[in-house]
């Protein structure tokens, strides 16, 4: 018996031997890498910054109406989504910049500092004060108290600053280390005018802050508009910080593959359409058809009447009704339904509300100059976005079969020149004139910025009702997520606290930003 | 490393010990020849002893070859055997009448009297698999088991989800684990299947066994005395007669309040493309259809009652139901076939058997199938006395062109036809389905933009699935001397995957809108070897005492390697290959190795046969943990007393023992983990499509969740973008830990005539490791940290009875089994005294609460609705708040069968069910808001449906009208404002199909009860007589005519509620009807 005891054991022996080995090397997971370069890393913060046309945030703006209640609704948001994955991927970009030697200066740096004010805004703008000074820290600080609304909005001034001369310093050295940017296609100049423009935003969005030391906002739009070496702003449509669809990795958000889903579920607010029709807007051709019903009953199809949209707050039960019913007018089914490509880019920054923010600053009297030339001009790019000329014909398609039932030559001279459209002065009607154009500029594009300008100014009034939700009324605010009520509940009471004066999350509260 | 080694070392310093002349022999049972194993053997006078080994053999020192032997066995009459001189003596025991013993198989495929045990098991043999069978082998156990929850799944490839003491249990195969999708096992080779329902029972499988295990015995050899045995099972059933099936509306067809017209089926026409069944209703009356001549120079207008109007070029034609039973006329009957062959032999030093197992199933979904071959062999030879060599191989290949896919979607049979199908088209139509002139690139429906025809889709989507399992194990068995023993043993276990889709042009789903055809592949392999000794010492220390130690050591080793590819679209229609992408091809590979070292051991005791104490303890080094804590120790140990044994009790016992054990027991979970699906580099379970069924395969590897790493995706451009985690690894986690007791006791009554066993569980399930949430705002959404306890708590009852016994004439054997359990939360995270497990369930609580959507109500539950009298979802106003409906799980689980046999006829059949808990009913949900359900034309909704159709609001729904002040709603639906609201009782009408669009878009709308019964299995055999077979070939046979499934009992019967088995599924989804199942059985045995 000895021989098979000895086999055995030698069995044995081996496997034990075998089994030692590499055992440590098992746990780590290989599938995944642990270290990425910044470009990667900053491909993925770009496409979190792109906020999507056609999407629910622009129902919320009153652009468009779902019909449908299968699909949708035109109610109102509850929680935010916030970004901190984001700040911290944009955290890692700046670290793995550095690991693969980039000086303390360089573009990820630079950008990123844009990119932390960028989120920071997006967030503030929603639920109000915010972990600031003790966020993102990972396991060192798991439950971060609350900066206030202002404290975030120096901070924000400060890294728009900062990135600034960075840039500037950057573009002196003809940095070319950056990639991964599908925004400017890595031209750190397009960044510095981005990142000034963005900064004029933040400031026009402060106007209720005006007098308000800690922040001196005026003598920051003036600095920027006195300076501009120091300050590039954009100066066309070219230099737009805009999405572009390419129809195979992505797609236009309408497309040939959803209008189906789409047909007749989706109708144009009357907020949107109803302000351009009235204003006998050209634009008005571009984004709609006329309502059916008003065309079989005998409105050319040219005539501003034959454009209705649908009052948000109506209940859905009447709104699915009358559009079926072919009572409403449906987002241009040819123009946005045609391609996978889509028919415009999605702009995030634009130049034309560059335009319409100095306009304001002028109006405000923060700083002297000719508001009609950047309101006006504000509104040429906007036109031109859409390629809308003077004479340019535009052809009117019915929305089942894309037919051509007519053709407008429009002139924007002419819409300029009628006495709605004719600036009023650095007057509150001037004011009105100045955020409705860019309400209306801003259709499908920049996120939220309607809503927040609405919110700010009251410009145009918006549609309530029971198709609105929330008791009758536009929320003034999101509701911060309810993780931040479980995970870091002393803070996240003490910020409510301190800025309602209760513990109390609600919808209905003004934010520090929009108090006078 | 360090147990292993020692181990090792200590197992040289025994293996050298000197052997010595004995006495051996075989003991077997007078009841049926088997070899009887655990016997104790003493020699007479003296304290010298042994106990027989699993096959029943023994040797013994002894003195003098006049020594008396005596053989003693619980459940067996005592017996001495004079040597005189003889040094083998082979022993046949005859049972004890009064004692009722039963051998069953522990842990490491150890056999041991029951009545030694401190923990439950519990037994089901192999020939109660084979007749009554459903197609999944697993199935069958429903019913059958206290405490082992089936949740049957009646798709074809769908797979059971068991839950034993409701957990998923361990699969071993003649004592070793195996990765079991369920349909890897042949009945036809099953001995018996031992179910070890606590981790105390399963200890010695390490972390693996901690919920239990299902242990299968496969048959070896014959008992035949010819030495050999040929058997043949053969099966034929026909799936026929829905049990369970959604009933529909054929009233109205597609579109929306009342209107439809077809122009092109993409959105040119009115609602002609992804519609509602809230159409027209049929009247003959003349609307534009799919099937209309199209005339591009003629314009028709059509006008709807409701005033809406369409003009189009496709001719207007009747508008009736020419659907009205498409279901049933697409669908065919089912077939289920089982054809076995096996055949065995024995000798004096050999067994072997040979089986081969061909199943087949045709689905009721035209052209799919599913067929399965199976092959075993099992060897034993006795290269010597002492030395036995041992193997069984089994090779499993599961294989189909095609399986219907029934999840949600466009994928879905269900979905097309059921839900978002009305019955204005006939299936019999859709049979040719390609369009003139564009064949195999588009194909013909009632519309181009959602949904597919149904023949297109059963002959053209094809997703093929080819599965090969192996799995199989060589061992040695070395009897050292009269008390030491030695095994050697290593298994593999793997199997190999290739499944496939074909996507034709033309065919949509969820994110595949552009219908440009597709092809995936989806590749996996897992390969696992354990190897194992263990040194066995058996020996009686008194006359009266037993002492059996066991020391082993085992290493698993594992490796997973799989691959998925997808084209993104195709160039060339109907051509399916990575190389005809249009845009590139997607592909995602992922390795998984593992490593798992152990050392262990047991010892049990028994003092006087009645008294067995048994401990044990195994230590583990697992590679999916943490560097710093990857070793961890567990122990076991358990009590039985016999107590009918031990004390004189009153005659009407028959039997009598408690028992009562503690276990705790350590693993990695959950950084390893059960099931893995096709693209693990991204989700380990996520779907890679984003529509359809993820198919998974059973896996028990590592996650690799506690490695800080970037997610890579293709974003702009296709080019890779790269995100850091959002979970904080850990360096220092422990292992998951969970310990549990039980205590039970086992009664027979009147010699035998019934029988209780009866067992109380108490489980902790904890601390394990729990990815804490933390503040967003931290950069990290959770840090993995050692948390959370839940406690399963339950009783199982098995009551066994012999109403009428009588062999020769009527006899009835009956076996009820109950089981329940539930589970409470018991800690989260006391370091930060974290008491939510989330917004709702807390500490204290059950945690199968189920928390929906639901409806606005008052605090005297009225419903509350708007001014346009519709009511309003909790979540318009509180996107945060749920309603409590119910908990989850099920109060109770039962089963009854019953064995009535009167000479050569036997009669058995299986009522078995479940009681309480609730589920969501999303096929009711569905069929209302699409304005199928059968219930929209019936009574008040009827007739307001007609209003809809003729543009009137006029339903008027329940509860009250809000007419001042907004609600403020906590998170668990309460109103909290309720002074400062003013009601008024709701006439306001609407149209009835917004009515619905919110009543049933809420789980409270849909909440139904899980309760349910089925006759699962009526078997009617005829044994045929020996006058018949007489002296042919033929050693037994018999006949069955066999059924399944044939009655079900539940609340709504549009859902065969089954497949849902607890809280994890909240809500149903879709199935494929659920049908009744008949035929017949053939077992000849030659």
């Amino acid at each position: 018996m000895k021989p098979i005891k000895n086999i055995v054991f030698l069995i044995m022996l081996t496997a034990l031997v075998f089994s030692c080995k590499d055992f440590d090397e098992l746990e780590p997971n290989q599938n995944k890498p642990t270290e990425a370069p910044a470009s990667l890393v900053l491909n993925a913060v770009l496409n979190d910054l792109f906020e999507r046309p056609w999407s629910l945030e622009h129902r919320q703006n009153q652009f468009s109406c779902c019909n449908y209640n299968y699909y949708g609704t035109n109610e109102y948001w509850s929680s935010a989504t916030l970004n901190f994955m984001t700040l911290k991927n944009i955290i890692k970009m700046e670290e793995e910049a550095i690991r693969l030697g980039a000086a303390d200066v360089n573009p990820y740096a630079a950008i990123g500092k844009f990119l932390r004010a960028y989120f920071y805004v997006r967030m503030s703008q929603r639920v109000g004060d915010l972990p600031l000074t003790e966020a993102l820290k990972g396991l060192e600080n798991v439950a971060p108290v609350y900066d206030t609304q202002k404290e975030v909005y120096i901070q924000v001034l400060a890294w728009l600053d900062a990135a600034n001369t960075e840039l500037a310093q950057l573009i002196a050295a003809t940095d070319v280390s950056l990639a991964g940017d599908f925004y400017f296609n890595n031209d750190l100049s397009k960044w510095q005018k981005t990142v000034n423009a963005f900064k004029l935003r933040v400031l026009i969005s402060l106007s209720k802050k005006e007098a308000d030391a800690d922040l001196n906002i005026k003598s920051k739009v003036k600095a920027v508009l006195d300076n501009p070496s120091q300050f590039p702003l954009m100066t066309s449509l070219d230099d737009d910080m805009k999405y572009v669809f390419n129809g195979t990795s992505n797609l236009y958000t309408t497309n040939p593959g959803n209008r189906g889903f789409d047909k007749g579920r989706y109708n144009m607010s009357k907020t949107l359409l109803g302000t351009m029709a009235d204003l006998k807007d050209p634009r008005t051709y571009i984004v709609a058809n006329p309502a059916e019903k008003e065309i079989t009953d005998g409105l050319a199809p040219t005539d501003f009447a034959a454009y209705v949209g649908a009052p948000s707050g109506e209940s859905l039960d009447d709104m699915t009704f009358k559009a079926g019913n072919g009572e409403y007018s449906f987002a241009n089914q040819k123009r946005y339904y045609s391609t996978f490509k889509g028919p415009e880019p999605s702009v995030q920054i634009a130049y034309h509300e560059q335009c319409f923010n100095i306009a304001e600053a002028i109006n405000r009297g923060w700083v002297t100059g000719d508001a009609a030339t950047f309101y006006r001009n504000g509104i040429i790019t906007s036109m031109k976005f859409y390629g809308i000329e003077d004479g340019t014909v535009i052809e009117i398609t019915e929305p089942d079969a894309d037919a051509v039932i007519g053709t407008a030559t429009v002139s924007v001279t002419d819409y300029l020149n009628q006495p709605e459209v004719v600036y009023a002065g650095n007057t509150e009607a001037g004011l009105e004139q100045i955020i409705t154009q860019k309400y209306l500029a801003f259709f499908q594009n920049s996120g939220q910025e309607a809503y927040f300008n609405y919110r700010r100014t009251g410009y145009p009034t918006f549609d309530v009702g029971p198709g609105t939700g929330n008791g009758g009324k536009i929320p003034k605010r999101w509701l911060y997520p309810v993780s931040e009520a479980t995970n870091n509940t002393a803070n996240y009471k003490a910020a409510l606290q301190q800025q309602f004066g209760a513990e109390v999350d609600d919808l209905n509260n003004d934010l520090w930003i929009n108090k006078d | 490393m360090h147990a292993l080694c020692i181990l090792a070392a200590w197992l040289l310093i025994i293996c050298s010990a000197h052997a010595q002349t004995t006495v051996s022999g075989q003991v077997t049972s007078g009841e049926d020849s088997s070899p009887l194993p655990g016997v104790n053997i003493l020699v007479k006078g003296t304290a010298n002893g042994t106990i027989s080994d699993a096959d029943g053999k023994y040797s013994i020192n002894v003195a003098s070859m006049d020594a008396v032997l005596i053989f003693s066995f619980v459940g067996y009459q005592a017996q001495e055997a004079p040597l005189g001189g003889r040094t083998s003596v082979d022993i046949t025991l005859a049972t004890d009448a009064k004692q009722l013993s039963e051998v069953v198989v522990t842990a490491l495929g150890i056999e041991k009297d029951k009545s030694k045990l401190g923990y439950a098991v519990q037994d089901v043999k192999g020939a109660d698999l084979i007749k009554a069978r459903d197609p999944n082998p697993v199935n069958n156990l429903a019913g059958k088991i206290a405490g082992l929850t089936v949740a049957g799944n009646p798709e074809l490839l769908g797979r059971p989800k068991l839950y034993l003491r409701g957990k998923d249990p361990l699969f071993v195969v003649d004592g070793v684990p195996i990765q079991s999708d369920t349909w890897n096992i042949s009945p036809d080779d099953v001995e018996s299947i031992t179910v070890l329902k606590g981790p105390t029972a399963s200890a010695l499988y390490g972390s693996r066994g901690q919920y239990g295990a299902i242990q299968i015995t496969t048959k070896r050899g014959t008992k035949d005395s010819r030495g050999i045995s040929f058997d043949f099972n053969s099966s034929t059933m026909m799936e026929n007669g829905f049990i369970a099936v959604p009933k529909v509306q054929d009233e109205y067809g597609p579109g929306d309040h009342g209107r439809y017209a077809f122009a092109d089926g993409k959105g040119g026409g009115l609602y002609d493309s992804d519609y509602d069944i809230w159409g027209p209703k049929f009247e003959g009356q003349l609307i534009p259809q799919y099937d209309g001549e199209l005339t591009p120079n003629t314009e028709y207008t059509t006008t709807f009652p409701s005033g809406a109007t369409f003009t189009g070029n496709v001719k207007p034609t009747p508008w009736t139901a020419r659907g009205t039973d498409n279901l049933d006329r697409f669908l065919r009957p089912g077939v289920v076939t089982t054809n076995s062959i096996a055949v065995a032999a024995s000798g004096d030093k050999y067994d072997l058997r040979f089986s081969t197992t061909y199943a087949y199933q045709q689905g009721i979904v035209p052209n799919t199938q599913l067929s399965t071959n199976n092959f075993n062999i099992a060897a034993g030879i006795d290269l010597s006395p002492k030395i036995r060599f041992e193997s069984n191989i089994n090779y499993n290949y599961q294989y189909t062109d095609n399986i219907p896919d029934v999840t949600y979607g466009p994928n879905s049979l269900i979905y097309n036809m059921t839900i978002w199908g009305g019955s204005d088209w006939d299936v019999d139509d859709m049979r040719n389905y390609w369009q003139k002139g564009k064949e195999g690139i588009q194909q013909i429906y009632a519309d181009y933009t959602r949904y597919n025809n149904p023949w297109f889709m059963a002959e053209e989507w094809l997703r093929g699935h080819y599965k090969t399992d192996v799995y199989g194990y060589m061992k040695l068995k070395y009897q050292i001397t009269n008390e030491l023993e030695l095994m050697g043993r290593t298994q593999i276990n793997s199997y190999n995957l290739y499944r496939t889709e074909k996507f034709p042009y033309s065919a949509t789903s969820y994110g595949r809108e552009q219908a440009l055809g597709d092809y995936r592949e989806d590749k996996r392999t897992l390969m696992e070897n354990n190897t194992d000794f263990m040194l066995t010492y058996s020996k009686g220390i008194t006359p009266t005492f037993h002492l059996n130690a066991s020391l082993g050591g085992n290493i698993r080793t594992f490796s997973y390697r799989s691959s998925y590819a997808t084209t993104d679209y195709l160039n060339v229609p109907g051509w399916y290959n990575m190389a005809n992408s249009l845009n590139p091809v997607k592909s995602y590979n992922f390795y998984a190795p593992m490593q798992v070292l152990s050392g262990y051991g047991y010892v049990d005791l028994s003092y006087r046969d009645f008294i067995n104490l048994s401990l044990t303890g195994r230590v583990d080094k697992h590679s999916a943990l943490p560097k710093a804590k990857n070793s961890y120790f567990y122990p076991s140990a358990s009590l039985s007393v016999v107590l009918t044994e031990a004390f004189e009790l009153p005659a009407v016992f028959s039997y009598l023992t408690v028992r009562g054990s503690y276990a705790k027991v350590g693993s990695a979970e959950p950084l390893t983990q059960k099931n893995i699906g096709p693209i693990p580099s991204i989700s380990m379970t996520g779907n890679p499509m984003g529509y359809g069924s993820v198919y998974e395969t059973p896996y028990d590897g590592p996650n690799f969740s506690n490695s800080p790493v970037y997610s890579t995706s293709l974003l702009y451009n296709f080019q890779p973008a790269a995100a850091y985690t959002n979970t904080i690894t850990n360096d220092n986690l422990e292992p998951s830990f969970s310990s549990a007791w039980e205590t039970g006791l086992d009664v027979k009554l009147l010699e035998g005539r019934i029988g209780l066993d009866l067992t109380y569980f108490e489980s902790l399930d904890g601390p394990g490791i729990y990815n804490l949430p933390i503040s967003e705002s931290s950069g990290y959404t959770s840090a993995l940290v050692n948390g959370i306890k839940t406690k399963r708590k339950g009783w199982e009852v098995v009551l066994k009875g012999t109403p009428i016994s009588n062999p020769r004439a009527f006899s009835w054997d009956i076996l009820v089994n109950w089981s329940t359990y539930k589970e409470y939360i018991d800690e989260i995270y006391p370091e930060k005294s974290i008491e939510n497990l989330d917004n709702f369930r807390q500490v204290g609580e059950r945690i199968d609460q189920f928390w929906g959507t639901a409806l606005v109500k008052t605090p005297a539950g009225e419903i509350v609705n708007t001014a346009d009298g519709r009511p309003i979802p909790l979540t318009s106003i509180n996107g945060n708040a749920r309603r409590f409906l119910g908990y989850a799980n099920p109060d109770w689980v039962w089963g009854i069968n019953n064995r009535v046999s009167y000479k050569n006829w036997s009669l058995s059949f299986l009522f078995d069910g479940r009681v309480g808990g609730v589920i969501a009913n999303y096929i009711q949900q569905q069929t209302f808001r699409g304005g199928r359900h059968i219930e929209t034309i019936q009574g008040a909704m009827g007739e307001a449906r007609y209003q809809d159709y003729l543009g009137v609001k006029a339903y008027v729904g329940p509860g009250v009208v809000l007419t001042g002040g907004t609600p403020v709603i906590d998170k668990e639906g309460n109103i909290t404002n309720m002074s400062e609201l003013t009601f008024a009782p709701n006439t306001t009408p609407t149209y009835l199909q917004d009515w619905i669009s919110r009543n049933y878009n809420t789980n409270e709308g849909n909440i139904m009860s899980r309760s349910f019964a089925k006759l699962r299995e009526v078997t009617l055999t005829y044994n045929l007589p020996n006058k018949i077979i007489g002296n042919s070939i033929i050693k037994r046979a018999s006949i069955s005519l066999i059924g399944r499934n044939l009655l079900y009992f539940a609340e709504k019967k549009d859902l065969d509620i089954e497949q849902y088995g607890d809280y994890t599924s909240p809500g149903s989804g879709l199935q494929t009807p659920s049908m009744r199942r008949y035929g017949v059985n053939l077992n000849f045995t030659f």
